[in-house]
Order: structure tokens, then C-alpha cells, then sequence
């Protein structure tokens, strides 16, 4: 048993199996290349000038050129290029930090709606608890691809508005683990002695129920980093999301399935890195879920 | 005893109407927040990019958004009860019409979809717990990895790029071949209404259209089943019957295989319900790819054409199939192991 506190422990257990090393290397690589990489598009778009979104790319990921449509995989081209002659190792560089940011604010938001609900549902308790897990039941009992799609016409369907509608089908599952580690805790000296000590309720929920049922719930973050992202980018396999021409990876896979059958790296190596990306949070959600409580819970 | 199970069915029955009619709630209140103005609902219900204020207050007029929401949530539970969905703005027919030939379909797809990786997950994840710790255990486990990691439309392009263009064993796309007439429609279902006419070409057909979208999203979904298979075998590897079957003299493989799997097979089918959600959730990309002309893909459609009730009529369908797949691995869960009923 580990605590998130001693992160130095966890790093140091991370590294020792071969697993975790994998999960952390890969995870640590996606998301420093996406602040650096984003941060680069960021102030490409401050200065108004796209040379810097593309300076540490292999080629410009917009460089239309009939002249190499197709081209296979070679070492000027290492995943090859798509039907317009762009670069397709580029655009999937250029694409990736758009996910990593989907990811983080889908989950972040997740935990802060879901330990509100969760934690309100678990304390109080009766009628309030009745309401709030009919209705996460109500959003559990479809996938949330489907929800999106149901909302996303409304919402505008680009990006921002695919946050927004993930943000809103994505919570549920965390208010229903805090509901349960909530209920574990409840009873505990430290938490139903708080009133006589005059505690808030406010510094009650936080500081003596948020902070000690949320190490569970951070490894299974991890873990659903992955499944944002998995979501987010069949949404923009069916055209849900960024709006072209800027690169994504479930649009480029899309795309690609008009290269078929010549053309095979056009669509596969855009789903080959969210398989990465996605096996790198699995990975290392699973090892942290060992180290935090022994076991792996499902 | 057998009161205790009626009483519990009655209760996982009201529950999945109440879920259902919720659901149903929480979108229009959704709707409503997103677009609090009957103009702007109108607009969206129109199914046209740029219409005129003319049109606008035609559509604002059929759907009733000018009413009050608890009416118009009223007035579309009441509509759906009567098998109403109203009329799909692109296609000028009723909706119920165009689902009623699309979800067929594509239960078609996922219901084979799901019993294949129940079935593959079963049979791995005894394979990985009897072999655990050795190399076979340490294969499947990544196989599962794998696959879990990956998005369905990568599965799926890799298996018609290898299986239907290169190996040329199955076709790439389609329901079945288009040169073959249709049997009459009985079912709803192509692969019923040819076994129902006796028509042996047509049934082939079809069932060579289907291999490819079952295969790809049994192999996205059977991970979970395989990892939680594992791990429900391990502990009933160690229970006391399993050592007690070993002791009567049952070799090893027939107490694994037999003995435990059976047992450890309990807890899968909770999943199943799980399953038949991602399989509908997968079979999104899954028809999108192999042009499979189902809910997945009219829904896909949908987005294109703009077609609002299209996509909000799809969803609902959607909902109360899955949500109906709940109820039924609940009361097999019940059937199965009778102490959950007194939990529920």
C-alpha cells in the first residue's frame, strides 16, 4: 500500500517492472511532446506565423503536393504520405497534442463533477443519492460515443464542443467511485467526529474525504486517459470534431480508407499511434492501481 | 423463494423503464440548455444549413418547441409509446420506418458480436489462469492489451486490408452481394428472411458480409472479458472444490475446463450487457468501414445530412436496446446466482 504522497516510491516501483517502465516512457514522451509541440502552435497562431508550428516537424504537414501523393513509406517519408502528397508523420505530430489536451480536461472535469455528485450522494445520502444515481445511471446505461453523438449536433460538433460534450457524458463513472469510496469512509472516527470539532462541511468534504478516498480514483484516471482518447478520436473517424484542414488522427484514418488497398499506411499508421498512446496509459494505469492498492480491482 | 424472484424481476423491470424514460428527460433538458430558444432548436431540427424564418416557424410548429419542455418531453414519451418518432426531415418518411430496417442490421452484427467474445474471452482467459505466470499467460495478456488499446476502426481496417484485399477471402464491403435479389422482407433481419425463404445464395451472401464486422468488433471487445475471466478462474482455482475434484481423481484439465470455468463463467455474464453497449458503440466505425448499411451507419449519415430527429430517434433506439440487454444478463445474473436477487 502506497499513497499518491510518496510519488517517489511509486516512481521507483514504476521503473523496477518492465510494464510500468513501458507505460511511463510511453505516457512521459506523449506528453512532453505535446506541451512542447502545442505550445509551438500556440505561438505560431499568437504571431501569425505557421512556420513555428511546424519547426520541429520532419516536413510541413500542410505542403500539399500532388506530385507525392501516396508515396510509400521511406526514410524522406517515414510513414509515407496520404492521397495530397502531405507528410503523414508530421500531421500525426502535429495532431497529438490536440488529444493530450482533450484527454486532460475530460478527466479533470470528470473528477471535479464526480467527487462533487459522488461525495454529496454518499454523505448525505437518501432522497439526493436516490436522484443522483438514477440519473448517472440513466448516462452509464448508454456508451458515451453514442451520448456524444446525440449532443454533438447542438453543440457545434468542432472541437471545443467536443470537449464540452465529453465533459458532460464522461462523469458519471467517477461520481459512482466516489459514491462508493465515500461510503467506506463515512463511518470512519476521523469523519463522523468532524461536528464536534466545529469542522465546515466545506473543509469536511475536501481536506478529510476528497483527499483521502482519491488515490483509488487517480489510478483509474490514468487508466481512462486512454479511454478519452480512444472516444475522441472515433468521434473524428465519423467526422465529429477538429475542423479540417488541421490534422487529426481518427480524420486521417478516415481519410485514409480511400487509399485502401494500395495505399495501407494512410490509415493505419494514424490508428497505430492511438494504439500507443493509449496502451501507454493502460500500461502504467494498471501498475499504478497495483501499487496503490495491492491489486488490480477489475 | 420463487416470490422472491418475481418481486425481484418486477423491481429490475421498473428500474429499466425509469432509466429509459430518464434518459430521455436528460436529453431534452440538455437540448434545452445548449439551445434555450425555440428558434435555435428549430434550426437545428431543420435539417437544413441556412434556413428561412419561414421554414423555421414550420418546424418550430410541428415538433411543438415553442411549448413548454415538460410538454414537449410529455408529448414525445406519449408519441414514442404509439411506436412515433415523428417524420425525418431528409428523408420526408417516418423515422420508426428507416430505423426498423437499420437496427435489424446491425443486431445482426452485434448480437454475434457479442457471444463470439464472450466465447473468446472465456476460452483465453481459462487458457491465461491455467498457464499463469508461463509464456502462453504472458501472450494472451498482451493480445488483450492490444487489442483493448486499440480504436475498433484500426482493428477493423486491418482486418479488411488483410483478409478482403489481400487474401481475397471475404468481400471488403456491403451487406451482400447486389447482383442477388432480395427474399421478402418477414423479420427485418436479411440473414432470417433468407433462412425463412429457403434462399441458400442469398444466405451465404450475407453471411459472408457479416464475418468480417463480427470478427473486427469481437476482437476490439473480448479484452475485458479475457482479463476478468483470468482473474475469476485464479480464485476459483484455489477454492475448495476445485482441490476437492482434483483429489476424486478428475486429471487437471477436466477439473480447468470443466469444473472451474464453469463457475468462473458466472461473473462474465454481467458483462455481457457491457459488451453489447461497446459492440453498438463500435459498430459505429465498424459500418462506416465496410459500408455495412446499419444504425451505425445511418447515424453517420445523420451527422452529414444534419438530420437531428435522425440522430436523437437512433440514440433513444439505441438506449432501450441496451438498456433492455441490462435487464436480461440481470435477471440471467438472478437465475444464475440466487443470492443477488436479494441484494437488487
Amino acid at each position: 500500500m502506497a499513497s499518491v504522497k510518496d510519488y517517489k516510491t511509486i516512481l521507483k516501483m514504476l521503473v523496477k517492472e518492465p510494464a510500468g517502465l513501458t507505460g511511463l516512457i510511453i505516457v512521459s514522451a506523449f506528453l512532453i511532446w505535446s506541451l512542447i509541440q502545442g505550445s509551438l502552435e500556440l505561438i505560431s497562431i499568437y504571431t501569425k506565423n505557421p512556420r513555428y508550428s511546424y519547426m520541429l516537424l520532419p516536413h510541413n504537414p500542410f505542403a500539399i503536393n500532388p506530385a507525392l501523393a501516396l508515396h510509400p513509406p521511406t526514410l524522406a517519408y517515414l510513414m509515407g504520405t496520404n492521397g495530397e502528397g502531405e507528410d503523414i508523420l508530421s500531421r500525426i505530430l502535429y495532431a497529438i497534442p490536440r488529444d493530450a489536451f482533450v484527454a486532460i480536461v475530460v478527466v479533470f472535469s470528470s473528477i471535479v463533477i464526480g467527487a462533487v455528485i459522488g461525495i454529496l450522494s454518499g454523505y448525505i445520502g437518501g432522497w439526493l443519492d436516490e436522484i443522483f444515481m438514477r440519473i448517472t445511471d440513466a448516462f452509464l446505461s448508454l456508451p458515451a460515443l453514442i451520448l456524444v453523438i446525440a449532443i454533438s449536433v447542438p453543440l457545434k460538433a468542432n472541437y471545443f464542443g467536443v470537449i464540452l460534450g465529453l465533459s458532460i457524458v464522461w462523469w458519471p463513472t467517477y461520481a459512482r467511485l466516489f459514491r462508493v469510496q465515500v461510503l467506506e469512509v463515512k463511518n470512519a472516527d476521523y469523519v463522523s467526529s468532524a461536528p464536534i470539532y466545529n469542522i465546515s462541511k466545506a473543509r469536511l468534504f475536501y481536506k478529510y474525504i476528497f483527499l483521502n478516498v482519491i488515490d483509488p480514483i487517480l489510478a483509474y484516471a490514468t487508466l481512462d486517459l486512454g479511454n478519452v482518447i480512444l472516444t475522441y478520436s472515433t468521434l473524428a473517424f465519423i467526422g465529429i470534431g477538429v475542423t479540417p484542414p488541421i490534422p487529426e488522427l481518427g480524420a486521417m484514418a478516415s481519410n485514409g480508407l480511400s487509399g485502401l488497398p494500395e495505399a495501407w499506411w494512410w490509415p493505419l499508421f494514424p490508428g497505430l499511434t492511438i494504439l500507443l498512446i493509449v496502451m501507454g496509459f493502460s500500461l502504467l494505469g494498471d501498475r499504478i492501481q497495483e501499487i496503490l492498492m495491492g491489486e488490480v480491482m477489475y | 423463494m420463487k416470490g422472491g424472484f418475481i418481486i425481484f424481476l418486477i423491481r429490475r423491470i421498473i428500474n429499466a423503464i425509469v432509466t429509459i424514460f430518464l434518459l430521455i428527460v436528460l436529453l431534452f433538458i440538455l437540448l434545452h440548455i445548449i439551445a434555450p430558444n425555440p428558434l435555435t432548436l428549430a434550426k437545428i431540427y431543420s435539417g437544413n444549413p441556412h434556413p428561412t424564418y419561414a421554414q423555421l416557424l414550420v418546424v418550430e410548429k410541428e415538433y411543438g418547441l415553442n411549448k413548454p419542455l415538460y410538454v414537449q418531453i410529455i408529448t414525445y414519451i406519449w408519441n414514442l409509446l404509439h411506436g412515433n418518432l415523428g417524420e425525418d426531415p431528409i428523408y420526408k418518411v417516418p423515422v420508426i420506418n428507416l430505423l426498423s430496417k437499420y437496427i435489424p442490421r446491425t443486431l445482426e452484427i452485434t448480437i454475434p458480436a457479442t457471444i463470439l467474445s464472450v466465447i473468446m474471452g472465456l476460452i483465453s482467459g481459462a487458457i491465461a489462469a491455467s498457464n499463469r505466470g508461463k509464456g502462453l499467460d504472458y501472450f494472451l495478456r498482451g493480445v488483450y492489451l492490444v487489442t483493448w488499446a486499440s480504436p475498433t476502426f484500426l482493428i477493423a481496417t486491418v482486418f479488411q486490408l488483410a483478409v478482403a484485399y489481400y487474401l481475397k477471402l471475404l468481400p471488403p464491403y456491403g451487406i451482400v452481394n447486389p447482383a442477388l435479389t432480395s427474399p421478402p422482407n418477414i423479420t427485418g433481419f436479411p440473414l432470417l428472411n433468407a433462412l425463412l425463404a429457403g434462399d441458400w445464395p442469398y444466405f451465404i451472401s450475407v453471411l459472408r458480409h457479416m464475418v468480417l464486422p463480427v470478427v473486427s468488433l469481437a476482437v476490439a471487445n473480448f479484452g475485458i472479458v479475457t482479463r476478468i475471466s483470468r482473474a475469476s478462474m485464479l480464485v476459483n482455482m484455489n477454492a475448495d472444490y476445485a482441490k476437492l475434484s482434483l483429489m476424486k481423481g478428475l486429471s487437471r484439465r477436466k477439473v480447468v475446463y470443466g469444473v472451474v470455468l464453469r463457475n468462473a463463467s458466472i461473473p462474465i455474464v454481467t458483462l455481457i450487457a457491457l459488451l453489447f453497449g461497446s459492440s453498438m458503440a463500435g459498430s459505429v466505425a465498424v459500418e462506416d468501414i465496410f459500408q455495412y448499411h446499419g444504425m451505425g451507419w445511418f447515424i453517420t449519415n445523420s451527422l452529414l445530412n444534419l438530420d437531428y430527429v435522425g440522430i436523437i430517434s437512433t440514440t433513444i433506439i439505441v438506449a432501450i436496446s441496451v438498456i433492455t440487454a441490462n435487464l436480461i444478463a440481470d435477471i440471467m445474473y438472478g437465475i444464475l446466482d440466487p443470492r443477488v436477487r436479494v441484494i437488487g
